[in-house]
C-alpha cells in the first residue's frame, strides 16, 4: 500500500492512502492528512476520507517511504504549523499589497487570482 | 459435461451470421413482444374507461388482463413442450429437485444443442479448442457441487421472500449459481444501454403491473434496477446494441444456456448471463471498453459484504466469490445477510474451486507494452507479489519471504484494498494512454521528443568519450496510430426533411454553422493598402516565419518518406524557400525591379532580424548574395535602427558562411556597397559618412572586417582571376584602408570578432608606419573587448 501525495489547485495538499481513480483523474482517498509545509516545518491535519473532483487535482505521485523518512523537514504540532501558516500569510498579503500599490503608482495592474479562476 | 464446455468456444467463434439465424429463431422474443403490445393495449383500454366512466368505474378489468395473460401464456409456442417444460421447471425451482433438475438439465442439453444451428455448424466446422480459461467446469461437473453452493443460497432466499424478492424477477438456482461465479469476471453492459443511467425507454410498463416473470426476459438490468418504480424491456434483443460487435447477446446465450451450461430455460429467460459470459469467453479483450462504473454497480458494492467474510478470501481481488443475493441487497442498500465463507462447506476437493474462481492471470494481463519500462517493471513485480500471495494462500508452493508476509499482512489489516478490480485499474491506465496515441509524435510531443533527442545526443557523445557505463534511459514509448480521417456523414432517411441530429463524442452537435469565406486575393491587397506599413510588415514576418518553420521541418519529412516521394517533396522545398524570398525582398508576382523597402522594413524588426538569420542558411548563394548587398547598402540605416535591440550581430555568423562561398567579384560588389560607392569606382569625397557609420558599429565593422578577410583570401589564393577585378579589389581596399586610419580611436566600435590574417592584409596597402598605428588601433580594440 503506498501512499500517494495529491496537490489541488488551490495550493492544499493531501496524503492518503488512493482507494480509486477514473479516467478524470477523480480521486478517492482514505486516511487521508493535509499537509502544510512553511519553510522547514510541516504539520499533518488528519482529514479522513476524500474525494477529489479531478479537476481540482494538479498532481498526484506515490510517495517513497524510504524517500520520506529521511527528509530534512521537522514535522510540528498543529497548531504550530497553522499559526506559522497564518503568519506568512499575512506576510503575502502585506507584500501582495504593496506590489499592487506600486504598480497601481505606475499606472499598471494585475488581474487578482480569483478573477484570473474563472477563465 | 468437458465437451459441452468446448462446443462454447468455438461456437463463439461463428460471428454473426449465427446470430442473426438464432435471432430469427427465438420465438419467445416474439411471443413476448406480442404480449407486451397486448398489456398496452390494455392499459389504454383502462385509460379509456376512466376517461369515459370516471376512475374506477370498472374495476375487474385488472383481473380479466390478468387471465388473458395467463392464457396467453399457456399457449403453446413454436418450441413446443421444451418451453412448457422450462415454464414448470421454473414453477417449482425453488423446490428440492435438484437430482431430476440436473437429471433434465442434461437432457435439455442434448435437444437444445442439435437445434442450435450456431453449435450445428461450429462442430463442423471448427475443431475443439480447450481454451476455457474463464469458464470453469469443474462447478458444474455434477449435482453435488451444485448442491453445495445452492443449498446454503436458497435456504436463506426462500424464506425471506420479500418486496425485493418479489419485485426482483425470479431466478432458478442455476441462474444466481452463475452470477455467483461470474460477479468478479463480468462484463456489463455498455453504461448507455443500463437502465440506470438512461438508456432511451423502449416501453414502459406502468406501475403496478402484475409482474410476470415466466415471459419476461430475465435481464440484468432488472435485477439491478427495481422494479416496482419502472420497467425497461432491454433492447438488445431487438436491436444488437453497439457493444456487441463480436456476438450478440441472444446467439451467446443460447449457445451457453444450451451446450455450456446445460441450462433447462428457453433462450430468452436467462440473458443475464449474456455479457457475463461473453467476457469470460472473450477473454476480457473488451474490458477496455467497459466502464468501471459497471463493475462498481456489481463488483464494487458485492465487496462490501465481503468485508465480514474470511479475510483470507478478501486477498487478491474483492467480490469474487460473492453470491449474487448479498450484492443486490447491498446495491438496495439492505444489509447483507452473513453467508458463510465457502471455505466451511464440506467439499471433495476444498479449495478447487477457489481456485478456479480466482482471475486467470494470463487471460486478463494487461498488455503493457505501451508502458514506461520502469513503470513496466514496477508493475510486473506487484503483478508478481500478487501471485506470490495467492500461492501461499493456498498453501501450495510458496516461500514466505519476510516482505512478503509483511505485506500481506498490511493488506490484511486494510480491509480497503483492492477496491479497485486489477480490471477497473487497467481500463483507466489504458484511457489515460489512449491521450498519448498520436499519428505523429513530433507534432503532438513535441518538447517531449526534443528533449529526449538531447539526452540521446548527450549519451552518445558520453559513449564517445568512453566513460564509464551507459546509463540506461527510459523513454515513454506512446502508441503510434495509423491517421485515421473519416468523414462523419449523418444518417439520412430517403424522403425525410431535415437531418437526424445524431452527436457522438467524435461527432459533436455543431452549436455554431460558422462558414469560412475566403476573401479574394484582390481585397486582402486594399485593405492592406489602407492599414500601415508596419503592420503588413509584421504580417509578411509571420508568414515568412510559417513557411520557414515548414521548410525546417522538409529534413524530417524526408527522412520519413518513401523514395518515390523524395523528388516531390525536394521541390516543393524549393518552392517554399523561393517564397520566403520573395516574401523577404517583398516581391510581387508581376515586378522586375525590386526595391529596398520591405527588406529594409522587415530588417528594422527584431523578430525580423532574427527570421533573416535563420532563413539564410536555406537560401542558394544567389539569394543570399542578394540579401548580403541589401543589407550592406542599407546598413547605417539599418544600424541607426538597431540602436536599441542590438541584434544585427546574430546575422554575423549566417554572413561569414555564405562569404566563404562567394567569389570575389561579389565579395568586392558587396565591399563597394558596404562603403556606398557608385559601380564605378571612383574616389570618393573626403568624408564618407556611409562608411563612418558602419565603421562606428559593431556589427558593421565585423562585417567589414569579414569581408575584407574573405576578399583578400579569395584573391590571394586565385591567381588568376581576372585583371579588372584585382584593381577594384585592391582599390576598395586601399580606401578601406584609408578610412579605417582617419577614423579617430574612440569611435571606431569593437568587432565581434577580428579575423586572424587581418593586419597582414593591411601591410600589402599600406606602409610600414601605418601599419603599426593600424595594428595598435585593432588590437587595443581587441584589448578592450
Amino acid at each position: 500500500m503506498e501512499k500517494h501525495l495529491v496537490l489541488l489547485r488551490d495550493g492544499r495538499t493531501l496524503i492518503g492512502y488512493l482507494r480509486s481513480i477514473d479516467q478524470f483523474a477523480n480521486l478517492v482517498l482514505h486516511q487521508t492528512v493535509e499537509r502544510i509545509h512553511v519553510g522547514k516545518k510541516y504539520g499533518d491535519i488528519p482529514r479522513g476520507i476524500f474525494v477529489v473532483r479531478g479537476e481540482n487535482v494538479v498532481l498526484l505521485g506515490e510517495i517513497d517511504l524510504e524517500k520520506e523518512s529521511d527528509t530534512q523537514l521537522q514535522q510540528v504540532s498543529i497548531e504550530e504549523i497553522l499559526e506559522v501558516q497564518r503568519v506568512e500569510q499575512q506576510a503575502k498579503q502585506e507584500s501582495d499589497k504593496l506590489k499592487v500599490q506600486a504598480l497601481k503608482e505606475r499606472g499598471l495592474s494585475i488581474p487578482r487570482a480569483d478573477t484570473l479562476d474563472e477563465y | 459435461m468437458m465437451s459441452q464446455v468446448k462446443l462454447t468456444d468455438f461456437a463463439l467463434g461463428q460471428g454473426w451470421p449465427n446470430m442473426l439465424k438464432s435471432l430469427e429463431d427465438c420465438p419467445l422474443d416474439e411471443d413476448e413482444e406480442a404480449f407486451q403490445t397486448l398489456a398496452e393495449e390494455d392499459d389504454d383500454i383502462d385509460q379509456f374507461n376512466d376517461d369515459t366512466f370516471g376512475a374506477g368505474a370498472v374495476d375487474d378489468d385488472w383481473q380479466e388482463a390478468h387471465e388473458r395473460l395467463a392464457e396467453l401464456e399457456e399457449k403453446p409456442t413454436s418450441s413446443g413442450e421444451q418451453e412448457d417444460q422450462t415454464v414448470t421447471d421454473e414453477m417449482d425451482l425453488l423446490g428440492d429437485h435438484e437430482e431430476n433438475l440436473a437429471e433434465r438439465l442434461s437432457k435439455l442439453v442434448i435437444d437444445n444443442e442439435l437445434e442450435d444451428p450456431a453449435i450445428m455448424q461450429a462442430v463442423q466446422t471448427r475443431p475443439l479448442v480447450q481454451q476455457s480459461g474463464g469458464l470453469n467446469s469443474s462447478i458444474w461437473d455434477g449435482p453435488s457441487v451444485l448442491r453445495r453452493i445452492t443449498g446454503p443460497l436458497l435456504t436463506q432466499e426462500v424464506p425471506s421472500v420479500s418486496v425485493l424478492e418479489y419485485a426482483l424477477p425470479q431466478r432458478t438456482p442455476q441462474a444466481r449459481e452463475e452470477e455467483e461465479r461470474d460477479v468478479s469476471e463480468r462484463a456489463l453492459p455498455r453504461r448507455s444501454s443500463s437502465p440506470v443511467i438512461g438508456s432511451p425507454p423502449v416501453r414502459a410498463v406502468p406501475i403496478g403491473t402484475p409482474p410476470k416473470q415466466p415471459t419476461m426476459p430475465n435481464f440484468n438490468q432488472q435485477i439491478l434496477c427495481p422494479k416496482p418504480v419502472h420497467i425497461r424491456v432491454p433492447i438488445q434483443q431487438r436491436y444488437p446494441s453497439p457493444f456487441s460487435d463480436s456476438m450478440s447477446p441472444n446467439q451467446l446465450c443460447n449457445v451457453t444456456n444450451s451446450s455450456l451450461l446445460g441450462h433447462p430455460f428457453p433462450p430468452s429467460i436467462t440473458p443475464v448471463l449474456t455479457h457475463l459470459q461473453r467476457a469470460q469467453l472473450l477473454g476480457g479483450a473488451q474490458a477496455g471498453r467497459m466502464s468501471p462504473s459497471q463493475f462498481a454497480r456489481i463488483s464494487g458494492l458485492v465487496s462490501n459484504p465481503l468485508a465480514s467474510m474470511d479475510p483470507k478470501l478478501l486477498q487478491g481481488r474483492g467480490g469474487q466469490m460473492m453470491p449474487p443475493a448479498g450484492g443486490f441487497r447491498a446495491f438496495f442498500g439492505a444489509q447483507p445477510p452473513p453467508v458463510p465463507p465457502p471455505q466451511h462447506h464440506p467439499s471433495p476437493c476444498p479449495g478447487a474451486h477457489l481456485q478456479n474462481l480466482r482471475p486467470q492471470p494470463q487471460m486478463f494481463r494487461p498488455d503493457t507494452t505501451h508502458l514506461h519500462p520502469q513503470h513496466r517493471r514496477l508493475l510486473h513485480q506487484r503483478q508478481q507479489q500478487n501471485r506470490n500471495q495467492h500461492r501461499s494462500l493456498n498453501g501450495s508452493a510458496g516461500d514466505r519471504g519476510s516482505h512478503r508476509n509483511s505485506h500481506q499482512e498490511r493488506i490484511r489489516k486494510d480491509p480497503y484494498a483492492n477496491l479497485m478490480l486489477q480490471r477497473e485499474k487497467d481500463w483507466v491506465s489504458k484511457i489515460q494512454m489512449m491521450q498519448l496515441q498520436s499519428t505523429d509524435p513530433y507534432l503532438d510531443d513535441f518538447y517531449y521528443q526534443n528533449y529526449f533527442q538531447k539526452l540521446e545526443k548527450m549519451s552518445a557523445a558520453e559513449e564517445m568519450h568512453g566513460d564509464g557505463p551507459r546509463k540506461e534511459r527510459t523513454k515513454l514509448i506512446t502508441p503510434q496510430v495509423a491517421k485515421l480521417e473519416h468523414a462523419y456523414k449523418p444518417v439520412q432517411f430517403e424522403g425525410s426533411l431535415g437531418k437526424l441530429t445524431v452527436s457522438s463524442v467524435n461527432n459533436p452537435r455543431k452549436m455554431i454553422d460558422a462558414v469560412v469565406t475566403l476573401r479574394g486575393e484582390e481585397d486582402e491587397t486594399k485593405e492592406k493598402q489602407v492599414r500601415d506599413k508596419r503592420r503588413q510588415t509584421l504580417f509578411t514576418i509571420e508568414k515568412t516565419y510559417s513557411l520557414l518553420l515548414d521548410v525546417e521541418d522538409y529534413e524530417r519529412r524526408y527522412l520519413l518518406s518513401l523514395e518515390g516521394d523524395r523528388l516531390a517533396l525536394m521541390e516543393e522545398r524549393k518552392q517554399k524557400i523561393c517564397d520566403i524570398c520573395d516574401n523577404l525582398r517583398g516581391k510581387m508576382p508581376n515586378q522586375e525591379r525590386l526595391s529596398d523597402d520591405p527588406f529594409v522594413q522587415i530588417m528594422c524588426i527584431r523578430k525580423g532580424k532574427r527570421l533573416v538569420a535563420r532563413i539564410l542558411p536555406f537560401l542558394s548563394t544567389e539569394q543570399a548574395a542578394d540579401i548580403l548587398m541589401a543589407t550592406a547598402r542599407n546598413l547605417p540605416f539599418l544600424i541607426k535602427k538597431d540602436a536599441q535591440d542590438e541584434v544585427l550581430p546574430c546575422l554575423l555568423r549566417p554572413f561569414s558562411l555564405i562569404l566563404y562561398h562567394l567569389p570575389l567579384g561579389t565579395v568586392a560588389s558587396i565591399l563597394q556597397q558596404l562603403m556606398n560607392l557608385p559601380q564605378s569606382a571612383t574616389v570618393s569625397a573626403s568624408t564618407n559618412l556611409h562608411l563612418t557609420a558602419v565603421l562606428q558599429n559593431k556589427f558593421g565593422l565585423s562585417l567589414l572586417f569579414l569581408v575584407l578577410s574573405r576578399g583578400e583570401e579569395v584573391q590571394s589564393a586565385d591567381s588568376t582571376s581576372e585583371l579588372a577585378q584585382d584593381n577594384q579589389w585592391t582599390e576598395l581596399m586601399f580606401m578601406a584602408t584609408r578610412e579605417l586610419l582617419r577614423i579617430p580611436q574612440s569611435v571606431l566600435a569593437k568587432p565581434v570578432t577580428t579575423p586572424s590574417n587581418l593586419v597582414s592584409l593591411f601591410s600589402r596597402y599600406v606602409d610600414r608606419q601605418k601599419l603599426n598605428v593600424l595594428e595598435t588601433k585593432l588590437q587595443l580594440i581587441q584589448g578592450i573587448r
